[in-house]
């Protein structure tokens, strides 16, 4: 399981941060004390940390400095301060990605999520059951059969992929289709992911996808 | 200066002197005085007089002339005190003294206000960013607990957020100094965020989001930029038909020395008497009136930060048809953009 730290000092804030990041499967740690950050950093050994510019007693800016001597941990800056000036800045010391508050929670997981599959870097090639899929190309291959994808069912199936047997719900996956451009209608889902389900029958996985009335659907 | 008024102004020296001659003379002729004595007397005297009278107009005409014309043709006349020359004449020394000692009080004063102005805005800034952790707090517990929360509560959310943002960019807007960076900006990306933001509102509302095909690079701030596109998104929402099937098209015109982003809905439209007035400070327009509250402040934040930032916006609309918005971006210019 991914490790998450946060540091951030509005307390009702990180335990909402906090059960988010856990309903979302990763461990997430809070920072109380704010000496010796860098020290704290080491021992808990984060995958990933969401920083916030405005800490007590120092600055996110500042630490992300330090932190960058010494590490190249994936950084994600959220913070209040909506200026390109702050944006430029956090980047060009070596933040990974910048979010402003108040920040869509599912942008947030979706954010985390293709900072980790960036790091993986085998993620244009993956496998579902005996499917071969190449996401780059838009292909599911099996065996012999190879079926090309659109690029709106190639982002559905994949974000069903990387959340197998976890419930999806409709609004994830249309937060995660406009996130890539495509600004598709509810009805739109429906035919792309009828038209899905079509297609992996054709390679044998009739049900695949399963509808939970009411919540979303499940990758089984 | 004018000799004919200065003239009027010294008249009663001018009697004085004359009834003292009058005098005089009478004395003169009483005392059976020689009347070639009394000519030279005369044209000396008046001679006297007018050298004394072009004297004092010629000494004071180049002080006030110059005073009444630099007041006239500098734009900020209160700085007119810098261009003139101290005058050698006692009362307009008095005069330069006082206007300086009213300019510096002025000065002052102007200073203690602007002071309380910055500290305002400072503290408005202040106060959004911290308002903004709470909403965060909001619409993650949201998330957290759908049970709890319903759709109504996260649109009264969104509604908050749009209005702390049009106080922020309010008092950006009206900021002296630079608090924006032009960068080079993927047209593509701000207006993925500007979607996401209302993808509840436009998905609830059956509005269909069409996006041709954008790949251009503009120089802009992108913070901004989003802001301006979310105002004009925000309205196109606010002011869908109830009948047809809606939809906001966005679009790019790609020209040698300009970049076109246009952005169609066809909403209610705007009546072709309010279309001159939708850039102004508070104004509401019937439309306005006719849907729910509106402040009239999102389009004059949005001009606004367009000027500063160099782009020109524009709106074409039919009433009951369409409204497009025009914003211009100008190419290969940055560094006047920049200015």
């Amino acid at each position: 399981m991914k490790k998450i730290l946060i540091i951030e000092d509005d307390e009702s804030l990180c335990l909402e941060l906090k059960e988010l990041l856990e309903n979302a499967s990763y461990k997430a740690f809070v920072l109380k004390d704010f000496s010796n950050i860098l020290e704290q950093i080491t021992e808990i050994t984060p995958d990933l940390i969401l920083l916030d510019i405005n800490i007590p007693g120092t600055n996110g800016e500042v630490l992300l400095q330090n932190l960058r001597k010494t590490s190249s941990l994936p950084v994600i800056m959220v913070t209040s301060k909506n200026t390109e000036v702050d944006e430029v800045l956090s980047m060009s010391y070596g933040a990974d990605d910048y979010i402003t508050k108040p920040y869509n929670p599912t942008i947030l997981l979706l954010r985390i999520a293709s900072i980790f599959k960036r790091m993986e870097n085998n993620s244009s090639i993956c496998t579902y059951r005996d499917l071969t899929i190449n996401f780059q190309k838009g292909i599911i291959k099996k065996s012999n059969i190879e079926i090309i994808l659109t690029k709106n069912e190639m982002i559905i199936f994949s974000y069903l992929l990387n959340n197998r047997n976890k419930i999806v719900t409709r609004d994830e996956l249309m937060t995660d289709l406009w996130n890539n451009n495509e600004y598709i209608n509810d009805n739109a889902l429906t035919v792309n992911i009828s038209r899905l389900r079509a297609k992996l029958k054709e390679v044998g996985f009739e049900n695949a996808i399963e509808t939970r009335k009411g919540i979303g659907y499940i990758l089984l | 200066m004018k000799i004919s008024l200065f003239f009027k102004d010294k008249m009663p020296s001018f009697i004085l002197s004359t009834s003292f001659y009058l005098i005089t003379l009478l004395m003169f002729l009483a005392f059976k005085i020689d009347s070639s004595l009394i000519i030279v007397f005369s044209i000396s005297f008046f001679l006297l007089l007018l050298s004394l009278f072009l004297i004092s107009y010629f000494k004071k005409k180049s002080f006030y002339n110059q005073l009444l014309f630099n007041i006239e043709n500098l734009d900020k006349s209160y700085l007119v005190l810098e261009t003139i020359n101290k005058p050698n004449f006692y009362e307009g020394k008095l005069l330069y003294q006082a206007l300086y000692d009213i300019n510096k009080s002025m000065s002052e004063n102007i200073k203690s206000f602007s002071l309380q102005t910055t500290d305002f805005k400072q503290y408005i800034e202040m106060w959004i960013h911290e308002i903004k952790i709470p909403i965060s707090s909001l619409n993650i517990m949201a998330h957290n607990h759908k049970d709890k929360f319903d759709k109504k509560t996260l649109k009264q959310l969104k509604k908050i957020e749009n209005y702390v943002d049009q106080v922020l960019y309010y008092v950006r807007s009206n900021n002296p100094e630079k608090d924006y960076l032009i960068n080079e900006v993927e047209l593509n990306k701000v207006i993925m965020n500007v979607a996401l933001k209302n993808k509840d509102s436009l998905l609830e509302q059956k509005i269909d989001f069409i996006v041709s095909n954008i790949n251009n690079k503009v120089y802009t701030d992108s913070k901004w930029l989003e802001f301006i596109l979310n105002q004009i998104i925000n309205n196109s929402i606010k002011y869908k038909k109830e009948t047809t099937n809606s939809y906001i098209k966005v679009e790019v015109i790609e020209e040698s020395d300009k970049t076109i982003l246009t952005i169609t809905d066809n909403g209610i439209g705007i009546p072709t008497i309010d279309l001159p007035r939708v850039f102004e400070k508070t104004f509401t327009g019937n439309n306005g009136r006719l849907k729910t509250k509106s402040t009239g402040m999102g389009l004059f934040i949005a001009k606004n930060l367009c000027n500063k930032l160099g782009h020109k916006i524009n709106i074409e609309s039919k009433e009951g048809e369409y409204t497009k918005v025009f914003i211009i971006f100008s190419k290969n210019k940055y560094y006047e953009v920049a200015r």
